[in-house]
């Protein structure tokens, strides 16, 4: 904090002859080094200090001076370093970070007792309210999800909102600032908002009670156009082209633009959202939905894709708009495709057509659904082996934008995991048992309101079956591959489960977070008795549960491995590891070929359509490969086959080790 | 014998595809003469494999494409 001291009259003076006049000029106060030459026009009210105006703050290519000109300021605090002009209305009770530049704006103030948006309440999945998420500048995804899933408890849920409260109570204690270095030009107005560090605001239209973090390496944008009130946008986070929110919260790493309008929506790490529309959404992490004519409403997602036209509703009864619909992570909605809520979706299904049936396929992953009619009908598992699945799985972590200090979201990427394939051992345990107890007259069977038909029973069950030996099996391998050279006593202890690891249970997807319902019941019930102090404390806590993943992990694959195959892992014999690793490979050729299938399909002749349009079938095929180039030189296949060679030789260095015990 | 599975394999083929079985011709393409989508294959795997009390892995029959070959496949299936 720089010392200020009054102005002298020569000072006074030299600013009245510049065009500035004061209401009272004993309440303006300055730091020194102090050149009154860098002020004109300007308009004093209140309390004003001012820091060094010394140097220079980037124009472009160039520098220009810092300075104040043209602008009314009334009860500010102005650090060092900073440009401020064109302030057509005000500029009111701020406190301002260092080297801020303010330029061509029309009025900025904060009012006694604002909250920044902070306790702004987001009626997200539930349009009607029941599930509302009161706002806070470090809120995470997960939080996010235990306050509105998890309202079984309502003991938990009043814990949580007093945190909240005493959050919301700080908030309002705090001078509404705009941090240093942040810039805002050509801004109509912003009303009650907080604003970090680094943060850019340009051409926004209106911004009221609300919270922009920012970090200089994580900058915060907002751009032209934009209408927001009662939102927190998080660091990182870009919400630009004329986007439209009331009552949001955007995560870190978001981009939010071209005319996007969300309503009560919460947007977590690195979602995408442009031109369409959302409505009480909870949009989870890398939740994308980029095109026109979309309608997400009173939804849960997570990974998850919109394809265009994507629409949903939520008024099937009368009683207003109750509904929501849980897509469970990895989700893709095609083109056009209506689901009318209440509906939970398997994870990493894919919904296709205009679905008017209410189903729960939580228990059949990996599947696609599709309208046939008033019916949806479900293929299992046939996502297992489609190109999507692989590439989407691959590219989530590489996409991560986040660059903020602390990353809130607590994040786990892998497709298969304790959670989702003990969704596949259920969905294996269904399908195997109809498969064997459905008569063959009977054409299709109904689960929990989809359809499926009869002949996709066991096969559903054998994909499942598939999928789950090979994840259990990779779990063995990478679990005992660091010390298979250590010998068998070593491994054995490896094998053995994890003391402080959760015992057998289900597991959870909070948002992002995998944990094992075990874990999380304990943390909610600390919480609940009072023995996490505070959101910082909860947060800690949650970043536990993702650290204790792998022992977790392991303790469930062991589990699972005595239950389905009648031998603990660490009393497999050498040969019977060799044999897991065989089963291994077997299991991922077997997919890999699959896919590589599925890949195929986008260079066959019915690919082709349209290609080579003004000649013959030999133009076709030579225009289709200058665009799209050969099956066989194309970058996907050719990672297959890498990792596929890789897995080869991993399991022969394997099997060599094994040996060696 | 190899009559008895060809036709055994039209059938199912005209069942699972609904088409009609004048249209199951050998040199029938799966995709663009009987208008199957590839999701449709897995049904069909599995009719075959009812059909013939056989297991089909799905991931040795990309290029099983045709009628023909299908018939072909599963006479080798058969003989197995």
């Amino acid at each position: 904090m720089p010392a200020y001291r009054p102005l002298r009259e020569q000072e006074k003076q030299q600013l009245r002859s510049q065009g500035c006049h004061a209401e009272d000029w004993s309440r303006i106060a300055v730091a020194d080094p102090f050149d009154a030459a860098r002020l004109h026009g300007v308009e004093f009210l209140g309390e004003v200090r001012i820091g060094s105006l010394a140097g220079t703050v980037p124009c472009g290519k160039l520098a220009g001076p810092c300075g104040i000109y043209d602008a009314v300021l009334a009860n500010v605090t102005i650090g060092s370093g900073c440009l401020i002009k064109q302030v057509r209305s005000r500029l009111c009770g701020y406190v301002l970070g260092d080297g801020v530049v303010i330029e061509d704006v029309g009025l900025i103030e904060s009012e006694p007792g604002t909250a920044f948006g902070c306790g702004a309440v987001v009626d997200a999945l539930n349009e009607g309210g029941g599930r509302g998420v009161p706002l806070y500048p470090e809120l995470s995804s997960n939080v996010a999800y235990i306050l509105s899933l998890h309202r079984h408890r309502p003991k938990l849920i009043q814990r949580l909102e007093n945190m909240i409260a005493a959050r919301v109570a700080r908030a309002k204690a705090e001078p509404a600032a705009i941090g240093a270095g942040a810039l805002l030009r050509g801004v109509q107005t912003i009303r009650n908002v907080m604003i970090g560090p680094g943060a850019r605001i340009e051409g926004a239209a209106l911004l009221e009670n609300g919270t922009i973090l920012s970090e200089v390496q994580a900058p915060a944008v907002v751009g032209s156009s934009v209408l927001a009130h009662d939102f927190i946008i998080a660091e990182g986070s870009s919400v630009t082209e004329g986007a439209i929110l009331a009552h949001c919260y955007v995560g870190q790493g978001c981009k939010i633009g071209k005319q996007f309008s969300a309503e009560n929506c919460l947007f977590f790490a690195n979602s995408e959202a442009f031109h369409g529309e959302a409505c009480s959404v909870f949009a989870g992490p890398y939740s994308v939905t980029h095109h026109k004519s979309t309608l997400l409403i009173a939804a849960c997602c997570s990974f998850f894709n919109a394809g265009s036209g994507t629409n949903q509703s939520n008024h099937m009864y009368k009683l207003g708009p109750l509904h929501q619909g849980i897509l469970e992570r990895g989700c893709k909605t095609g083109s056009f495709s209506y689901l009318l809520w209440p509906c939970r979706i398997g994870a990493f299904s894919v919904i296709l057509g205009k679905n008017m049936a209410n189903f729960d396929t939580g228990d059949l992953p990996f599947s696609y659904v599709e309208a046939q009619g008033s019916r949806s009908y479900l293929t299992p598992g046939y996502n297992l082996y489609t190109v999507g699945t692989v590439r989407d799985a691959a590219k989530w972590p590489g996409r991560d934008r986040r660059k903020a200090s602390a990353k809130r979201d607590l994040l786990n990427f892998s497709a298969f995991s304790p959670y989702v394939v003990g969704k596949l051992l259920r969905g294996e345990k269904l399908l195997g048992d109809l498969a064997t107890h459905t008569e063959r007259s009977v054409e299709e069977v109904n689960i929990a309101g989809v359809f499926v038909k009869r002949l996709l029973l066991k096969n559903g069950a054998k994909f499942y079956g598939i999928a789950i030996d090979a994840y259990l099996a990779d779990r063995l391998l990478a679990r005992i591959e660091p010390v298979l050279e250590r010998g068998l006593a070593e491994v054995r202890k490896r094998l053995a489960p994890e003391p402080q690891g959760a015992r057998r249970c289900n597991w959870l997807d909070i948002s992002g977070l995998l944990v094992a319902d075990e874990r999380l019941n304990g943390l909610e019930s600390d919480v609940e008795n009072g023995l996490v102090a505070d959101l910082a404390a909860l947060q800690a806590r949650l970043a536990e549960c993702h650290a204790a993943y792998a022992g977790d992990e392991w303790n469930w694959v062991a589990a699972v491995w005595e239950e389905r195959f009648g031998v603990k892992p660490q009393e497999l014999t050498p040969a019977a590891l060799a044999e897991a690793a065989d089963k291994l490979l077997a299991n991922r050729q077997r997919t890999v070929r699959m896919i590589l299938a599925d890949a195929e399909r986008e260079f066959s002749e019915a690919a082709q359509v349209g290609f080579g349009v003004d000649g013959d079938a030999e133009a076709r095929r030579a225009d289709f490969e200058a665009v799209r180039g050969t099956f066989a030189a194309n970058k996907f296949v050719a990672e297959m086959k890498a990792e596929l060679a890789a897995l080869e030789k991993r399991v022969a260095d394997f099997k060599a080790k094994a040996a060696a015990l | 014998m190899a009559e008895e599975t060809a036709e055994r394999v039209r059938k199912v083929i005209a069942e699972v595809l609904k088409v009609p079985l004048d249209r199951v011709v050998p040199k029938a393409h799966f995709v663009r003469d009987l208008g199957m989508e590839s999701i449709r294959s897995i049904e069909l795997i599995a009719a075959l494999e009812e059909e013939f009390n056989t297991d089909i892995d799905a991931d040795k029959i990309g290029d099983v494409l045709t009628v023909e070959k299908s018939i072909a496949f599963m006479e080798k299936t058969v003989r197995k």
